[in-house]
């Protein structure tokens, strides 16, 4: 099993009764999802807004958007897979263990509760945030929760959605999606785009040393990366484009000042829900673009004798 | 300025059939005669020389697309590889090719026009962004428009006038080409869960729209709007046994109304469940032969490997749990949705087996060319970059024979296909590929080697090897400039964007800003494709 | 001092990128926002359009963006393996260039997603 069962925000605005949020506190990091989006607003489908849904919390603590919520499934730390693999399982009407369930903190009644309620809920929805993502189990408690979101298909309408932050983030993904067939994680090393997470996901690359230099944007590494990494990267020549001089640009070889995306920079972004928006930029930065300075330096790039890559067929096989 | 000479010429839209006769090119187009010392001459002595290819029905690019690529990075590890030149941009091919491979795979077939044939309105800035990267074919789109709610809500009100504005309004902030009805009813009903299977009956959430009406109002509404392709139409009940009666039923709501009907093969079927499953393409083909009306492409399927990527919802839901594998669902408010279960068709399957008769029976029994052109869907049926393996079908029956005797003995009954000798001739293919899509769609600069023509020419190899012939071009002329030479892509070139500029009231900006940002998540001066993001955007003004 | 307004600006500081924002700017600086959440008041109000950072640096001194434009490229050009990291709080636009730049120099291409 794998893929996405998912929509785009307004459908949830316009139908979603029923609406949890897993390992995620919008009421902090994504302040107008529940206003604008999500929880309040009335609907095409959901003329009572707020009052016509039901929002259930489930994460390890108490944050503030608990008082958002009509239902807060508080969970052990490091047993979100637990949870969801017992729910897949009480979805199916399938036998589980009180005792593990004892485990996750939960109570086998609150999970059969939550799980009939999902059934009966008339347009589900499960946005999953770095709360469920990035504790244990990672990228497998995501798989779980997109897999649980499937399944509960054959019952009702139901769709989920990761809680992506950091802006443009969405936009990464699509953009080298379309131009290389990968979502990220891409080596162009032999000329044409690999796919290899583990081998080409940048903190691996890095903490072992796998570059020999490194450009970085968007991004400030040096301020939170693993020291492994950051130690290779001021070993190494960094060049940075920035707004702003970063912890990353203090460790660097170039940095280079950037005009701010969005405020000085026209373009476009991704929404979470890969919906692209156009911006439209305010103040004139003394300071060039992004898109500018590595279109500039790509033509630098270009007037030197052109790098041929090895032929694949050439590549001798272990 | 450029001169093809001594090759055999297949222009069937100028009754040019298979003569020897120079084609001359100057300015990007077709001209009557070139002289002078700077004029190329490209020998085509034992070539044949077509109009370039028009794919009237493909998913090269956009938001499902893209979702596709996201979900199965596996078909790419073993696609073909696309290596990085100073001349071209790397990528790689497979099922969902990356768009720079998407461009090279097309001018790999001698294709230079594509029509994306799937664009909601609110992702369509991200459709022609993918489309500026896809080069060396031209570009037109087909934006869906037949479970826009806000339309239906006026059809609903029984104000049909309003609709038409709200729909050109539509077409035009996507910068779409084509109007396109994908499951009509059914997408916005699988909303809830449900579909909308039945012609006559209203869809859930409503009291008065049916599909029915739904096909009827707004293929009205193309030909009123004088749009250049009919309304381009995916018919409900997609895939399902039995799904002849509503097909033919669509046929007769249309009622004398244009209509190019998409991928035909999935909408063939009797039967009642998959066991029972059996092949209805000479009924169709018999009822289709009588509408003149009427244009369709055959959405063939080959064996192997596919992703399956549509509008329509609730099919993918029930794929997903046939096959027990990834489903991909991204339901688009207020306008569609779309599906993505990747899929490989089995030559030991029997429904399979049906699925790959049916494409080649419609083909074939379909008995003008100018009326069924050559699609696979892509990527659902099998991929575009294999064309000619159903060309070498088309055009020699006794390899047909040899593949029908390959497939399980409980398909043969259910086919007409073994009983079918006819073959394609080179002009046939000169139609279903090049000329007649470009007709459908209503591109007269397209589809033929006439004077004033765009310069889209593709020399082949005639080699009674169809299949090695038309997938190895020797030369294409893309715009007059010669992009594949010697069989190799030598540069890049970008692609036009054909848009229509349909005529609307305009104050129905002001009855959609209220609905729209009630209804939307959105701002509403930020929905329209800005015209800026296209490059070499080709407007048409209709109405 | 220059006054500007913007309706439907759009904030890039989370991935909810909201379309619906006010903005008023005076001179250099967005002194009003309309709409805006309290993260991204704060990411529109602390973004000025100073001239407040040098150009360019190479190797911790002040240059060029010709210069560091051109120090930039030769490292890229030299390296076995560059890396082209982060793609996150950029344009679209930004990124395909990155791609491509990545595609020139045979590196790895990554963003915020792989971490």
């Amino acid at each position: 099993m794998g893929g996405k069962v998912t929509c785009t925000l307004g459908e949830v605005k316009n139908r979603a009764d029923f609406i949890i949020y897993w390992g995620g506190n919008p009421a902090d990091c994504h302040p107008l999802h529940f206003s604008r989006y999500t929880l309040i607003p009335k609907g095409k489908h959901v003329p009572e807004g707020r009052k016509g849904r039901t929002m259930v919390l489930v994460d390890v603590r108490e944050t503030p958007s608990a008082k958002h919520a009509d239902i807060l499934l508080q969970v052990k730390p490091g047993k979100d897979f637990e949870v969801i693999t017992t729910l897949r399982a009480l979805v199916k009407n399938q036998p589980v263990d009180a005792a593990r369930v004892a485990e996750t903190g939960l109570t086998l009644e609150q999970l059969q509760d939550f799980v009939d309620r999902m059934k009966n809920a008339r347009f589900g929805v499960l946005f999953f945030g770095m709360g469920l993502s990035m504790t244990r189990g990672k990228h497998m408690n995501s798989a779980a929760a997109l897999a649980l979101v499937a399944e509960l298909n054959a019952y009702t309408k139901f769709v989920s959605m990761p809680m992506r932050g950091h802006g443009n983030v969405t936009g990464a993904d699509v953009v080298m999606r379309w131009t290389t067939g990968f979502p990220f994680g891409v080596s162009m090393s032999r000329g044409y785009p690999r796919f290899n997470p583990g081998e080409f996901s940048t903190i691996d690359v890095l903490v072992r040393g796998d570059n020999d230099a490194t450009l970085v944007l968007g991004a400030d590494p040096g301020a939170t990366m693993p020291q492994p990494a950051i130690d290779h990267l001021a070993r190494t020549p960094t060049i940075v484009l920035d707004p702003k001089v970063t912890h990353t640009s203090r460790l660097a070889r170039v940095h280079i000042t950037t005009a701010t995306t969005g405020i000085s920079a026209p373009g476009t972004v991704y929404r979470m829900d890969e919906i692209p928006l156009p911006l439209k930029p305010i103040l004139e930065s003394p300071y060039p673009t992004d898109e500018e300075v590595v279109h500039r330096i790509l033509e630098k790039v270009k007037e030197k004798p052109a790098w041929t890559p090895a032929s694949y067929k050439e590549v001798p096989c272990a | 300025m450029l001169r093809i000479t001594g090759g055999r010429v297949y222009d069937p839209a100028n009754e040019v059939d298979g003569e020897v006769r120079d084609v001359c090119i100057s300015g990007g187009r077709i001209v009557e005669e070139v002289t002078g010392a700077d004029v190329r001459t490209i020998d085509a002595a034992g070539m044949v020389v077509f109009p370039g290819g028009v794919d009237v029905h493909t998913h090269v690019a956009g938001g499902a697309l893209n979702f596709a690529r996201a979900m199965t990075p596996e078909n790419h590890r073993n696609a073909a590889k696309f290596t990085h030149s100073p001349e071209l941009r790397a990528g790689v091919g497979g099922t969902t090719p990356s768009t720079f491979a998407t461009g090279y795979l097309y001018a790999g077939l001698g294709y230079t026009t594509v029509n994306e044939a799937a664009v909601p309105v609110l992702s369509a800035r991200h459709t022609h962004e993918e489309l500026r990267d896809t080069p060396l074919v031209d570009k037109s789109c087909c934006v869906l428009m037949a479970n826009n709610e806000l339309i239906l809500d006026l059809l609903e009100e029984g104000e049909t006038e309003r609709a038409k504005h709200l729909l050109a309004w539509h077409l035009w902030a996507a910068k779409g080409y084509g109007v396109k009805a994908v499951n009509p009813g059914g997408v916005t009903a699988w909303k809830w869960g449900k579909d909308a299977k039945i012609l006559s009956e209203p869809v859930p959430g409503y009291s008065k729209v049916t599909p029915a009406k739904i096909i009827s109002s707004m293929a009205a509404m193309v030909d009123e709007l004088e749009l250049p392709h009919p309304m381009h139409l995916h018919c409900n009940n997609l895939g399902a046994p039995g799904n002849i009666d509503t097909t033919i039923e669509t046929m007769k709501v249309l009622d004398g109304h244009r209509a190019h009907m998409a991928h035909l093969q999935f909408h063939s079927y009797g039967g009642d469940d998959w066991d029972t499953l059996r092949s209805e393409s000479v009924r169709l083909a018999e009822f289709f032969n009588e509408q003149p009306n009427l244009t369709a492409d055959a959405g063939a399927i080959l064996f192997g490997d596919s992703v399956t990527i549509t509008a329509d919802g609730p099919w993918q839901h029930l794929l997903y749990q046939l096959t027990g594998r990834k489903w991909g669902n991204l339901d688009v408010e207020n306008e569609t949705g779309c599906g993505v279960v990747p899929y490989t068709y089995k030559g030991t399957n029997m429904v399979n087996a049906v699925q790959w008769a049916v494409g080649l029976e419609l083909l074939l029994l379909i008995n003008d060319p100018w009326r069924i052109y050559l699609t696979t869907d892509h990527p659902n049926g099998a991929c575009f970059w294999r064309y000619p393996e159903i060309i070498h079908l088309l055009m020699n029956a006794d390899f047909r024979r040899e593949c029908i005797e390959k497939l399980p003995d409980k398909a043969l009954k259910r086919i007409h296909l073994p009983g079918i000798d006819r073959e394609y001739t080179l002009s046939e293919i000169a139609i279903i590929i090049s000329a007649g899509p470009a007709r459908a769609l209503g591109m007269p600069q397209k589809g033929h080697l006439g004077v004033g023509a765009d310069a889209d020419v593709v020399l082949y190899n005639d080699d009674s090897d169809r299949e090695r012939m038309f997938g190895h071009p020797r030369y294409l002329l893309k715009g007059g400039e010669v992009v594949v030479e010697e069989g190799d892509i030598r540069k890049m070139v970008d692609g036009r964007e054909f848009i229509v500029r349909p005529s609307y009231d305009d104050n129905i900006e002001e009855y959609l800003r209220p609905l729209f940002e009630q209804y939307y998540t959105m701002s509403f001066e930020n929905y329209p494709v800005e015209m800026e993001r296209l490059e070499g955007a080709d407007i048409r003004e209709c109405g | 001092m220059t006054q500007k307004t913007v309706e439907n600006a759009t904030c890039t500081f989370c991935g909810c990128v909201c379309d619906h924002i006010g903005l008023q700017a005076e001179g250099d600086r967005i002194v009003k926002t309309k709409r805006a959440c309290g993260l991204g008041e704060a990411w529109f109000k602390n973004h000025t359009a100073e001239d407040c950072y040098p150009d360019a640096l190479v190797d911790g001194k002040p240059a060029t963006v010709d210069e560091a434009v051109e120090a930039a490229a030769e490292h890229l050009y030299q390296a076995n393996m560059p890396l082209v990291y982060g793609l996150s709080n950029t344009t679209c636009e930004a990124q395909r260039n990155a791609v491509a730049l990545a595609e020139w120099v045979g590196g790895v291409v990554d963003s915020h997603t792989s971490l």
